[in-house]
């Protein structure tokens, strides 16, 4: 069923479907393979400003696909230390590489206990499973 | 939870704008804490002119109606009576529905709305909406919160078209805009409409629908703040 979904193995998740690469005391975060197929063509990015603080499961920037816009909520809190800009020009990254050159944003833990709250690739792997299982439930 | 999952229909009838926008904006934190089912709101508004994120100021022409910019996507455009405003509060995640996709189905809700009147509706590529003969009747704009969708469809019913004229809706000529009424050529019941589309759109979700035909906004402020399932 997630075979569906890329999961790598080395990253940490939201039920939101971010993801987490732990660098020493940074978190690079994006959004995940499913979460850009559930999104599809995404048009256009808006991201936080470097230097601002932001709170686990607060909005850290917001997707514009056709006709929608989607929040995306950071994972962990700390100090916006770098965002990817090359996004604001090509958000089509965030579909064709979601999880190499779409990374969102690089922020300075302010508390590692918090990625304890976070699914590993084979706890997520079982949690887009479920997600799955009651679409086809539901059908 | 998949032998519990209902669709909860309000007819709120007549809603200023802002007064429905801060509802939805209650609902939408309430259905991401689980403390509500899936919803669909179901209205019209006066006459108000809004903005998506992204929209552009210049597009609304007209700057004597009030104008919201809001979080949805989606340029100008402009709702008030004998228009169909729907808003459905659904949880995407749970219900394993993809963003794209959910846009699909509320266009073929409102087409199969309109198959019941002998009219047939598509979608162009690239012009999200639903047209009918070239001309668009109802337009769509969605926010999402933690995968919780706000905001949505509306469907020109018996809808005063020369409004339109007071912007360029979704940065188009406001002549491309139909209702139901001009393709119909008679005044049509809105509560018809509602019923076939709410059912339409539950049936397609894989929800049961369930009527709250007394939900009159009021009633759902005061059920909404005492409630929790």
């Amino acid at each position: 069923m997630s075979e569906r979904y890329e999961i790598p193995e080395d990253l940490l998740y939201t039920k939101d479907h971010e993801w987490v690469r732990v660098e020493k005391k940074y978190a690079v975060v994006g959004i995940t393979d499913y979460a850009q197929k559930k999104l599809r063509e995404i048009v256009y990015i808006e991201m936080p400003n470097v230097n601002t603080r932001v709170r686990q499961r607060e909005v850290l920037g917001t997707v514009e696909s056709v006709k929608a816009t989607s929040d995306i909520y950071s994972p962990v809190s700390g100090r916006i230390v770098d965002v990817n800009s090359k996004l604001l020009d090509h958000p089509e990254l965030l579909n064709d590489s979601p999880y190499k050159d779409a990374w969102i944003a690089r922020i300075e833990l302010a508390d590692p206990s918090e990625l304890d709250k976070l699914m590993d690739a084979d706890e997520y792997a079982r949690y887009i499973e479920g997600l799955e299982e009651e679409m086809e439930e539901g059908e | 939870m998949s032998s519990d999952k209902r669709l909860e229909i309000y007819d709120l009838g007549l809603v200023e704008y802002g007064t429905a926008l801060t509802l939805q904006r209650e609902l939408v934190e309430k259905r991401i804490g689980g403390l509500v089912p899936d919803m669909l709101l179901l209205l019209e508004h006066p006459h108000v002119y809004t903005l998506g994120r992204k929209g552009v100021m210049e597009n609304v022409i007209n700057r004597e109606l009030p104008c919201y910019r809001v979080e949805r996507g989606g340029d100008a455009t402009y709702h008030g009576p004998g228009q169909l405003v729907a808003y459905p509060i659904v949880n995407l995640n749970l219900l394993g529905v993809g963003v794209r996709e959910f846009v699909n189905i509320l266009e073929e809700a409102c087409i199969e709305t309109l198959a019941a009147y002998g009219l047939e509706g598509c979608r162009i590529e690239g012009k999200p909406g639903v047209w009918v003969g070239g001309r668009k009747i109802a337009s769509i704009g969605l926010a999402i919160r933690h995968w919780v969708t706000f905001h949505g469809i509306a469907i020109n019913i018996n809808t005063d078209l020369t409004y339109f004229y007071g912007i360029r809706p979704c940065g188009m000529e406001p002549e491309t805009m139909t209702s139901l009424q001009q393709l119909t050529g008679r005044m049509v019941e809105m509560g018809d409409v509602k019923k076939l589309f709410g059912g339409r759109l539950a049936g397609m979700l894989g929800l049961k629908p369930v009527w709250l035909d007394g939900g009159r906004l009021e009633y759902l402020k005061v059920y909404k703040s005492s409630t929790t399932l």
